[in-house]
């Protein structure tokens, strides 16, 4: 580590306070509000917007929303706070959706208030059973054990004992989450559960971390050679940050496995693994409300790439932000911009005058952006093959963009943007399943690299 | 007897496979601690690759050319194709991170591999593309001692795992390449002011264990015919499992952890029941890192203070 | 329409919604209709199937056509049921999801396995003549359900039944070896017929490619998941299926069709049953349109109960009407086999 890295960060106050404008208001209300009121707000905000008139779409990506966000708040206790790389952690949500399932199903149909806390305390001493195992092995291994408890999960469910787990049927007809006669049978109903969970869920974890327990963490995250010096019992430590992580991701389980009333071992693939853990390090590893904005981001974003308006506003919106965050001065980001949209409606006329085949197809994207772009990208009547060529040369433009020199970046960035547009109005657009899954692994690339540390994570040093 | 024999063998075609792709795995993980978990993928793509070039010389019923030459081409085009992929893999995804926190390179490897996947299922679709391999090799061709069958495919890819791992064993202890790519296992900031060009070592070895992916691609459409974009995440956790099992960065390790868990599979799929294979291969996994976390032949990582 | 756009059953998906747009875009022509076909792809998967159908429910669809998979059926149903939507599906056969009466709005326009299963196993009995069997499921319910079907009748024409499982969601180098070991341990050289009751028809590929790499010889048996003529085609091998292959037929109506669907994309005879599906549907639209009502879920429902179509005017070439339970109240079933130059024949299932 070169010198000097360290002495930047520990500037980090100085170079706050001495902020002006927005960023020191920012920076003051930070430090001025405290952490309960902050979370008292998040839920009145919960609150009123389920008095919003919603659609049930909506009320189901707000209800996925909370629950990947309750996933990223248990995956955040052993990867942020303990340093713990859980790689298994799909299989604790498993763990909770199949114990709701089973116990709550078939002839048992235990009420909710049994079935919640034994699937809860079972789960927890499931992740400590993990959890000895990472005594056993650290670093990468860590990684890989887990790794492979979470694919052993699914081939548990996929193939052992198939009249009760259902195999690769999975499970369905679950009971609702019920108590004393009375159950939760609306959308809406499973969205004001999942926000109580959810709110009281960042309460505790917040005095949990700052509690002894909270610092333990962290310090067997930053040194643990000096955490054990300074007498903390490490292997306590660990197992308790696996298990209560586990414990977490189970709750988010059951309220998934009563809401969706069906369990399928699709549901806990390494697919689902990757996307919690989008939540996380997009938000930012280590802090609450970076984990919950990151379950809220992900998945509302993965839902609008399947509509093709929304999808829009997604694409378009992104580069437009990508580019305002790194394109600087702005004389250059007007230029590029400009040139892009001259260029384009020109190139469009020109290949019009030339063969009208050429542009006879119409654009992906529906409503006005549908109606903007129409003159200005080049989609011919048959653009399977043509956005598929389109697409190769994309990927190689964004490669150029990255590696050219600084001073010739903008020329790149507007053939570029062009052949993004044309490629996503041909193309990506008519095949939104598959575009959700590029766009969630180049945001994974492009977040990480620009700012590896999330939304809301602070930068921290490793010591290497 | 001879179902033992040939279950071997069976277990043998799928085990080089394996041992070629954990190579690239164990290759990385030596020199970057690394885990590549995009690899899979890039066999999957090496196996696009071999497709194409079966088309290209005009389909499997009407080859222009020889059949011994069209395989050579198909090596050595989808190693290429696979090693550029890759070295661009890591020039555009892991290398700006070199020195983030360990979580990122892993985050971004996960992004790629979603990237890949769903590229080829964006440009090919998702149906299955068969190379039609009996088409143009006969399974009359090969080995036959009474009712055990190894075909010339078989043959071939028993032949070519080996000269490439004597290969790269002879690459890795006897030139200047290997020697930095020891150093740079070793500890990378020493071997850097020791003049060794660190980020050039770790193209090359993104190359070759890219290349070994692209080949072993290659090899499983010829044998196994079915390919499709879907391949790669299982193959390549069970080259993974064989990595960790033989001791990740360690190169006979991979090599001898890939032909176990191929045969491992096989005698299960034969005689236990093939629902279990997957199950009974990620439980040796879980075995031996408990009873050995470092793998067989892996050495135990000395932690620095 | 629901349907696996994607994934590895792709092909049968897009032949079903190239079939189910074809009928969409006769129909709106012949009835004056405007209705639209939204794709919802499922990947043959029930949780993706549970998802689209969450957001099918809450748009302004008034009946759906798919999924294609029975366990999507399965979990999809109850979700249609309390929707009170009608749902058919060209290609989901289990037995039980018309009897157990937890999908009041499913129908279906194919055979289930009570017909397919028997039909088979009765075609090897009779005319194939084994001594012994080997049965493979691949731990799916669509294939558990067929083989408990079939076992009973070897069992009572005494032919001994070797019954092996593969694990169905593996994929390439793993499947590939398990299926090598499988055929190296278990197919006996008594197991002259070996059904392969399967989802993936490239599987069925494999298999057979294995037993010819190991000079095994065994008449494959497939049934409609393994029904592609692109992708499994060992000579000498049986298919059936629910749905008839009409490329070849001369009436006028199938004509039609098979070159309707070019536009749409290639023919397989996996959408046939699907066009059937979603004509239907346009058909009760239609109906209710004429009766001068406005089309909701519960009167297109109603209207697709009393569906009374002649084996002329559908390519099924059976009555299409259905019993209350919503199975068909005539069940065809059709068997192909593959000739020596890998191409489809229709041979009688009896």
């Amino acid at each position: 580590m070169p010198i000097g890295v360290d002495e930047w960060v520990a500037q980090h106050t100085d170079r706050r306070d001495a902020g002006t404008g927005w960023r020191r208001v920012m920076y003051t209300l930070e430090a001025r509000v405290s952490w309960w009121p902050r979370l008292l707000i998040v839920f009145v905000v919960g609150l009123l917007f389920a008095q919003l008139n919603l659609n049930s779409n909506i009320e189901q990506v707000a209800i996925n929303s909370l629950i990947y966000a309750i996933l990223a708040l248990g995956l955040n206790i052993a990867v942020g706070w303990a340093g713990l790389l859980d790689l298994g952690y799909v299989a604790f949500f498993g763990t909770g959706a199949y114990g709701y399932a089973v116990l709550s199903s078939g002839n048992i149909h235990w009420s909710a208030i049994a079935t919640i806390p034994v699937v809860f305390l079972g789960t927890a001493l499931f992740g400590a059973v993990i959890g000895l195992v990472s005594l056993r092995v650290s670093g990468d291994y860590l990684a890989i054990v887990t790794l492979f408890v979470g694919q052993a999960f699914m081939e548990v469910v996929n193939n052992v004992a198939p009249g009760t787990l259902g195999g690769v049927n999975g499970l369905f007809g679950l009971d609702p989450i019920n108590a004393f006669g009375a159950s939760i049978s609306t959308p809406k109903g499973y969205y004001y559960f999942a926000l109580i969970v959810l709110a009281v869920l960042m309460g505790l974890l917040h005095l949990l971390d700052e509690s002894r327990t909270g610092r333990a963490w962290r310090a067997v995250r930053e040194d643990e050679l000096a955490a054990k010096a300074m007498t903390i019992p490490t292997s306590a430590v660990k197992i308790m940050a696996i298990s209560f992580g586990a414990a977490v991701g189970a709750l988010a389980g059951t309220i998934f496995a009563a809401q969706q009333s069906n369990v399928f071992p699709t549901n806990f693939t390494a697919n689902i693994l990757i996307l919690i853990y989008a939540c996380l390090v997009l938000g930012g590893a280590g802090s609450l409300g970076g984990a919950v904005l990151g379950g809220i981001v992900v998945t509302v974003g993965e839902q609008m790439v399947s509509s093709p308006t929304d999808a829009g506003y997604l694409f378009y919106g992104l580069i437009l932000l990508a580019l305002v965050a790194k394109v600087r001065p702005w004389k250059v980001l007007g230029a590029v911009l400009a040139a892009t949209a001259v260029g384009g409606v020109a190139l469009h006329a020109i290949v019009h005058a030339i063969s009208p085949s050429a542009t006879g197809g119409s654009p992906g994207s529906a409503g006005w952006i549908g109606h903007l772009v129409s003159h200005w990208v080049i989609v011919p009547t048959n653009a399977t093959t043509y956005g598929n060529i389109l697409y190769i040369a994309l990927i190689v433009a964004v490669f150029a963009v990255v590696r050219v020199r600084e001073s010739l970046r903008p020329f790149v960035l507007v053939p570029t943007l062009y052949i993004a547009a044309c490629c996503w109005e041909s193309r990506l657009i008519v095949n939104p399943s598959i575009t959700a899954q590029i766009l969630i692994g180049a945001i994974l690339i492009g977040v990480m690299t620009a700012r590896p540390q999330g939304l809301l994570g602070t930068l921290r040093v490793e010591v290497v | 007897m001879h179902e033992l024999i040939q279950t071997i063998v069976n277990g043998l075609t799928t085990g080089f496979l394996y041992a070629l792709i954990a190579l690239g795995y164990t290759m990385v993980y030596g020199v970057l601690q690394l885990l590549n978990f995009a690899h899979g993928d890039v066999y999957m793509i090496g196996a696009y690759i071999g497709y194409f070039v079966i088309q290209w010389f005009g389909g499997p019923t009407a080859l222009s050319i020889p059949v011994p030459l069209l395989v050579a081409i198909m090596f050595v085009i989808s190693a290429l194709g696979t090693g550029v992929l890759g070295v661009a893999i890591e020039r555009f995804a892991y290398r700006p991170l070199r020195n983030a926190p360990r979580i990122a390179p892993l985050i971004t490897a996960l992004g790629v591999s979603f990237i890949l996947e769903n590229s080829v299922l964006l440009l090919f679709g998702g149906f299955t593309k068969s190379y039609n391999t009996n088409e143009f090799i006969s399974f009359n061709t090969g080995i036959h001692i009474g009712a055990i069958d190894i075909d010339s495919v078989q043959i071939t890819i028993f032949i070519v795992s080996i000269l490439m791992m004597y290969g790269l064993i002879q690459l890795v202890d006897r030139t200047t390449l290997g020697k930095s790519m020891r150093a740079v296992a070793s500890d990378r900031e020493a071997a850097e002011m020791l003049g060794i060009n660190v980020d050039r070592v770790i193209s090359y070895t993104f190359f070759i264990g890219s290349a070994m992916a692209g080949v072993a691609g290659v090899m499983s459409g010829l044998a196994f015919n079915q390919i499709s974009a879907t391949i790669g995440f299982l193959a390549g956790l069970k080259a993974f499992t064989a990595a960790v099992v033989g001791g990740i960065g360690s190169i006979p390790g991979a090599m001898i952890g890939g032909l176990f868990i191929g045969i491992c599979e096989a005698f299960a799929a034969s005689y236990i029941s093939s629902k279990y294979t997957d199950l009974i291969v990620f439980g040796i996994l879980i075995a031996v890192m408990l009873v050995r976390p470092t793998g067989i032949f892996g050495r135990p990582a000395l932690q620095k203070v | 329409m629901e349907g696996p756009f994607t994934g590895p059953v792709a092909q049968v998906g897009l032949e079903q919604l190239h079939f189910a747009q074809l009928a969409v875009k006769l129909d709106n022509e012949a009835n004056g209709t405007d209705v639209t076909l939204a794709q919802d792809d499922t990947q043959l998967t029930p949780s993706l199937a549970t998802q689209k159908t969450q957001s099918i429910i809450s748009s302004n669809a008034v009946a759906a056509v798919g999924p294609a998979g029975s366990q999507e059926v399965e979990a999809v149903g109850p979700l249609f049921g309390r929707a009170g939507m009608a749902f058919i599906s060209g290609s989901a056969t289990l037995p039980a999801l018309t009897t157990d009466g937890k999908n009041p709005t499913f129908l279906r326009v194919v055979p289930n396995d009570n017909i397919q299963g028997p039909q088979d196993a009765n075609y090897v009995v009779n005319h194939l003549h084994p001594k012994a069997v080997l049965i493979i499921d691949d731990d799916e319910a669509y294939s558990q359900g067929l083989v408990k079907t079939m076992i009973p009748i070897f069992q009572k024409a005494g032919v001994k039944v070797n019954h092996q499982t593969i694990n169905g969601t593996d994929t390439g180098a793993t499947l590939a070896n398990a299926i090598n070991s499988l055929v190296t341990s278990q197919l006996n050289p008594a197991e002259t017929v070996t059904m392969l009751p399967w989802q993936a028809a490239a599987n069925a590929q494999q298999f057979g490619l294995a037993a010819q790499q190991q000079h095994k010889k065994t008449i494959l048996f497939g049934t409609d998941g393994t029904n592609s003529p692109s992708q499994f085609k060992i000579p000498g091998s049986y298919v059936s299926n629910f749905g008839p292959d009409i490329s070849s037929s001369n009436s006028a109506l199938d004509k039609k069709l098979v070159s309707g669907v070019a536009q749409f994309g290639p023919y397989g005879a996996f959408g046939v049953p699907s066009y059937e599906a979603a004509d239907v549907e346009m058909k009760a639209i239609a109906s209710v349109c004429k009766s001068g009502g406005t089309p909701s879920r519960s009167n297109v429902l109603a209207a697709i109960k009393k569906t009374n179509i002649a084996p002329s005017a559908n390519p099924l070439g059976a009555t299409i009407a259905f019993k209350s339970n919503g199975d068909l109240v005539g069940q065809p079933g059709y068997l192909f086999k593959i000739s020596s130059s890998g191409k489809y024949q229709t041979i009688p299932n009896k």
